[in-house]
């Protein structure tokens, strides 16, 4: 089949303001969105950027909006636009460096901002070896050690749209894997940042995120967990 | 065999102006959901907006139960809509001395409000019923 692929192109370097470039390729149903950029770049116009490593869902560096939908590129499959004219264009939220490539480093800001590590001064368990946890503890915070941090989630929060300092939901996921592992010491403090004006609060349960992660991840679901440990106090 | 222990774990999180704001949301939209429809249908469908006079509001007041019914709606209603607006108007407003400036405006608008509302509430119609 023939798509007609939409491109958002900038060049700080020459580009006063945005353009769209739009190549006709041929592709197969089964292709990703990542192979017609792929296929643009190594045969039509070698000047596109973007980010990709993995090619299969688990780097989350190719995070970028496609038909108005945040979507890893190399999940997204033609057949399933149901339509043959695919738009593509960077994240929304974050400063365009050029083409489809914006700058993480607000969004790892805020993810570094939570603490997102295991936080216990306590000495080791006495044969010095692992802290043990039970599957029920481990099932507690099951999903959101999912995140790949491709920042689909952020950047389609109309929140952290409006306001670039809320902590935006990827780096709240983050902080409740910690908050909720058994092992880990650091939940009050953690949930003293989230507490804070451009935390948690912050969230109106727009949903946004939840729709637009690649990983399946609960993410509003997470959010209202933090809240409520929050509120509560309680960890279970 | 490996053994673990379970324990309950707790913290505690000093509750500051978002947390008691954000409680507030939940506690008066519950209280909402009866006071509001019962208003509504009141008004709207059984009386009617056309048919809403000073007649009308000296009846209504002259029963406590009113009274109260309407002071409760006073209080919930119109803090959480006031609460809500900041929460919207912080999506425009971003530099801290404006959003102070915001809440402050927001503060005055919704006691100056409130106190008229219960001004009325408190003075009635001052008319005796039923009007002549
Ligand atoms: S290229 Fe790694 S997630 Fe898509």
């Amino acid at each position: 089949m023939e798509v007609r692929v939409r491109v958002f192109r900038f060049n700080p370097e020459v580009d006063r303001r945005p353009r769209y470039d739009v190549f006709t390729v041929e592709a197969e149903p089964m292709d990703r969105v990542l192979d017609l950029l792929e296929y643009i770049r190594g045969d039509i116009d070698g000047t596109l950027s973007f980010r990709r490593s993995c090619g299969h869902g688990i780097c989350g560096s190719d995070a970028m909006r496609i038909n108005g939908r945040n979507m890893l590129a190399c999940k997204a499959l033609v057949k399933n636009f149901g339509t043959n004219e695919i738009t593509i264009e960077p994240l929304l939220g974050l400063r365009v460096l050029k083409d489809l490539i914006v700058d993480m480093e607000p969004f790892f800001e805020h993810y570094r901002s939570v603490l997102p590590y295991l936080i216990n001064d306590e000495p080791l368990p006495e044969d010095g070896r692992e802290r043990l946890q039970s599957p029920a503890e481990r099932e507690r915070f099951d999903d959101t050690t999912k995140c790949i941090l491709c920042a689909a989630c952020t950047t389609s929060c109309p929140s952290f749209w409006a306001d670039g300092r809320y902590v935006g939901p990827a780096a709240i996921v983050n902080a409740h894997r910690f908050i909720f592992d058994s092992r880990d010491r650091g939940a009050a403090q953690r949930l003293e940042i989230l507490n804070q004006q451009m935390g948690v609060w912050r969230c109106r349960t727009a949903f946004n995120c939840t729709e637009a992660c690649p990983r399946e991840i609960k993410i509003t679901q997470a959010i209202a967990e933090v809240k409520r440990a929050i509120q509560t106090g309680r960890l279970d | 065999m490996a053994s673990f222990t379970q324990t309950l774990r707790r913290v505690r999180v000093k509750p500051n102006y978002e947390t008691i704001a954000w409680k507030w949301m939940r506690y008066s939209a519950f209280a909402m959901i009866p006071l509001v429809w019962g208003h509504m249908i009141l008004q709207d469908v059984i009386v009617g907006v056309h048919r809403i006079d000073l007649d009308y509001v000296a009846m209504r007041w002259a029963s406590l139960f009113w009274r109260i019914y309407d002071a409760l709606l006073l209080g919930f209603a119109f803090a959480h809509g006031v609460n809500g607006l900041r929460q919207v108007l912080n999506n425009f407003i971003h530099g801290d001395r404006a959003r102070k400036v915001m809440n402050w405006l927001l503060f005055l608008f919704w006691l100056v409000i409130t106190l008229i509302g219960g001004a009325a509430l408190i003075a009635g119609v001052n008319r005796a019923f039923p009007l002549p």
